[in-house]
């Protein structure tokens, strides 16, 4: 099965930074990755911006050795990381299968429980599993948890 | 058309004649004269001391002005006076003037609002036509734009006036009230360096200062920088520096008297430029009028200038001949509504301590 | 004037973005753009809340700092709570660089809120009815009437729920409250003005945590006081708001007593210091 790796230019960042990502689930090796973030390895830089916070999120949020579903975010710090490059790295490194970087497929995957849990919001009323258009509530209590949750990482630090 | 206006409502008494020629040229100010009781370093002025002082002088100034105008009684189509707001017993000498000098020159009264008549000099002297206005003085502080026929109060005090503020700061550090507390407190500030934190207060486009003045009297008491002792030892030293080279003493993060000075207007100002800018933000106005006698501080007028650059307009400001109480004000506003057919009657030439901004009916505005 | 009036840059990383942010007011404290979030095809409001240069920069580091956090820690409050503001997307009050000759501004970035702000709504309506009202006839100029009177009342509905999630808005004027656009419009008015969709709250830049009856009476006074500065016309339907908030939630009896005293206080309020 290809790899979908998205591509993706921020409005906000210069042209010659694109943002390469990808989604897997059923990941095979989490424990292996994770060995070589921690080990520091220059290769498997991924995903986390903030140094600070580092521990902190890769705590709650990073790869553990159980992980099975995986986000995976590379910035084009340089030209020579490109969008071939990251495809042919990240197939050759995870061993997972890689499905597509969209709303529908992370509804299906993301944890509202464990969410809400992190970002203090148990008071809001819990969406359904899956986007349902015949109930607009529904899709109101996700919209109402997306922001909130936008919210609170916003405010982190303050 | 030539007026005399009379204005006595706090501590300075002043007469004005005004001349708005018949053809339509722009008016004259033929006379501008003032007298101001100074009282004491420490104390503000009382209600009753003030009056005696403007009774003493009312007729002297009358005199001199009608002199100095080169006007005849017989000249003279109105007689202006302040009818409020301001303190009463000062207010009270002045209409009692105004009054008698109506019945024995036989000329109509006209009460005029003592915040509108800063507005419309202001106007007139700077030129700015339809600019939101900035009042502060002793006894008030307001934000006001003109619309349909009134001048509305956006914002104001919601206890104390700045200028109150800074007098009663100046007592308490003991300044000298000659010529006015807010100079002195003005100048002293110069040569402040610190910036203490203090309470900032604003609410809307209203402000808050009695919070403000409470933790900087604490300050000042804290540090052993208030009364009269403190403020010789700070003169001394003063004169003993004096043309010698300045060397900046170890502070310790103790302020100065100067750095107290200089924190309490570095704060007061923001707060005022703050809820100007709002005004401004809120009618869609890029001009500012600043008047009252707050308005003659040059870092006030500094901040707002800087302010009103980054909106891409300007800011108007009078010097102390205008924006300090004075008559003239009183006679151009009075002027105006006279032209408009508005005469006080004898039964009504009554004053009043609270006569609010926004209640004059602007008869002579009609944009 | 001497000094060239220039907009301030924007901050990091917004020189970046393309298409470059739109600037679409100048408010007083803040310079709103119009921009886009991650996502290139999602607008958002962009709150720039530069360094003003008149203040102390020590005061103004305070000032510009406390605000934006505050701001954003009520919008944050206030979505959790479900009333109808803006959701904070991202923000920065560091400014850029620590030393003291940097950017001491911060920035806001905010979900984009379609529609007019009610002062606009206002003033056209009013402007409409100063040249027009003549030419109506009684139940014309009644249904005027309602539709600003049920304005007023949704108005008053949505400060109800603002004070009920205990947070006072520090500013409210008729430029802070928004009519988000419905996706179908029913207005049927000579006036061609709707008053339509949901009632927005805007700018918490002077907002607080409170519960207090008197700042929130001060919330209702100083909406109050600009209704009657701004709309003169729309003035005697200020009551309705009042009457949509008594209706938002329990308890809001006592505050609307403290408005009474807050409002005497007002007109009372001494001319001299």
């Amino acid at each position: 099965m290809a790899l979908k790796l998205e591509t993706i230019n921020i409005p906000h960042l210069p042209a010659s930074l694109p943002v390469h990502v990808a989604l897997y689930r059923n990941v095979q090796n989490s424990a292996f990755l994770r060995q070589q973030l921690l080990a520091g390895n220059a290769e498997f830089e991924y995903a986390f911006i903030d140094a600070s916070l580092i521990a902190e999120s890769f705590r709650k949020l990073g790869i553990a050795d159980s992980t099975k579903d995986l986000l995976i975010v590379k910035v084009s710090v340089t030209p020579e990381i490109t969008h071939d490059s990251v495809a042919a790295h990240l197939e050759s490194s995870v061993e997972g299968t890689s499905v597509p970087f969209d709303d529908m497929t992370l509804s299906e995957i993301s944890d509202i429980t464990k969410i809400k849990k992190l970002y203090k919001l148990g008071a809001l009323p819990s969406p359904a599993a899956k986007p349902d258009a015949s109930q607009p509530h529904q899709d109101e209590a996700r919209r109402r948890l997306e922001l909130s949750m936008l919210g609170a990482i916003a405010l982190r630090g303050s | 058309m030539i007026a005399i206006g009379m204005e006595g409502s706090a501590n300075k008494l002043g007469v004005g004649i005004m001349l708005h020629p018949e053809d339509g040229s722009p008016p004259q100010v033929l006379a501008n004269i003032r007298h101001t009781y100074v009282s004491p370093p420490g104390e503000g002025f009382l209600p009753k001391d003030t009056a005696r002082h403007h009774r003493a002088w009312v007729v002297k100034l009358v005199k001199k002005s009608l002199k100095e105008a080169r006007v005849s009684v017989d000249d003279v189509d109105c007689i202006c006076f302040t009818k409020g707001p301001g303190m009463g017993a000062p207010l009270q000498s002045v209409v009692v003037a105004a009054r008698m000098l109506s019945l024995l020159w036989n000329k109509p009264l006209v009460g005029v609002n003592h915040c509108v008549g800063h507005i419309e000099m202001g106007r007139l002297i700077t030129g700015a036509t339809n600019p939101v206005v900035l009042y502060v003085s002793g006894g008030n502080t307001q934000v006001i734009a003109y619309s349909s026929q009134r001048y509305r109060i956006f914002g104001e005090t919601l206890d104390i006036a700045v200028g109150n503020c800074l007098d009663r700061f100046a007592r308490t550090l003991h300044i000298s009230n000659d010529p006015a507390p807010g100079y002195n407190i003005e100048q002293l500030a110069k040569q402040g360096k610190q910036l203490v934190d203090l309470p900032y207060v604003v609410k809307g486009m209203d402000v808050s200062f009695s919070g403000l003045l409470a933790a900087i009297d604490g300050l000042a008491a804290q540090w052993g920088l208030g009364g009269e002792e403190a403020a010789k030892e700070d003169a001394d030293k003063q004169a003993s520096t004096a043309g010698e080279t300045q060397i900046i003493p170890e502070t310790d993060g103790k302020p100065t008297r100067a750095d107290l000075c200089f924190s309490l207007q570095e704060t007061v100002f923001s707060m005022l430029v703050e809820i100007t800018e709002r005004a401004m933000a809120h009618v869609g106005s890029k001009q500012v009028l600043i008047v009252g006698g707050v308005g003659s501080n040059e870092r006030l007028q500094e901040m707002m200038g800087i302010m009103a650059r980054d909106r891409g307009g300007s800011v108007y400001a009078t010097d102390e001949r205008f924006c300090i109480d004075n008559g003239i004000m009183i006679a151009q506003a009075g002027m105006l509504a006279y032209q408009t057919g508005f005469r006080t009657p004898l039964k009504e030439s009554t004053c009043t301590q609270r006569f609010r901004t926004d209640e004059v009916f602007v008869k002579w505005r009609e944009d | 004037m001497a000094d060239e009036y220039k907009p301030p840059a924007l901050p990091s990383p917004f020189t970046n973005t393309t298409p470059a942010p739109t600037l679409l007011a100048q408010g007083a404290e803040a310079h709103l753009y119009k921009t886009v979030s991650l996502d290139p095809s999602i607008p958002a409001a962009l709150k720039v809340r530069p360094s003003k240069p008149y203040r102390h920069p020590v005061l103004d580091r305070r000032l510009t700092r406390q605000r934006i956090i505050q701001e954003a820690r009520c919008l944050v409050k206030l979505v959790r709570e479900g009333v109808s503001v803006p959701a904070v997307l991202a923000m920065d009050w560091e400014g850029q660089g620590a030393e003291e000759s940097a950017w001491g501004g911060a920035w806001l970035m905010m979900e984009w809120v379609e529609g007019p702000v009610v002062r606009v709504v206002l003033e056209q309506w009013e402007a409409w009815m100063k040249k027009n009202a003549a030419s109506l006839d009684e139940s014309q100029l009644q249904k005027e009437e309602d539709r600003v009177r049920g304005l007023m009342k949704r108005i008053g509905h949505t400060l109800g729920g603002l004070h009920k999630a205990g947070v006072v808005h520090g500013d409210l004027t008729t430029s802070n409250l928004m009519l988000r656009s419905p996706a179908q419009d029913t207005t049927d008015s000579p006036t061609g003005v709707s008053m339509e969709g949901e009632v927005v709250l805007i700018d918490f830049g002077l907002a607080g945590q409170s519960t207090q009856d008197e700042d929130r009476a001060v919330d209702l006074y100083v909406l109050e006081r600009a209704i009657g500065s701004t709309h003169p016309r729309s003035e005697p339907s200020f009551e309705e708001v009042l009457h949509g908030y008594r209706e938002s939630h329990k308890g809001t009896g006592s505050t609307l007593k403290r408005l009474e005293d807050v409002r005497m206080r007002g007109r009372k309020r001494s001319m001299i210091g």
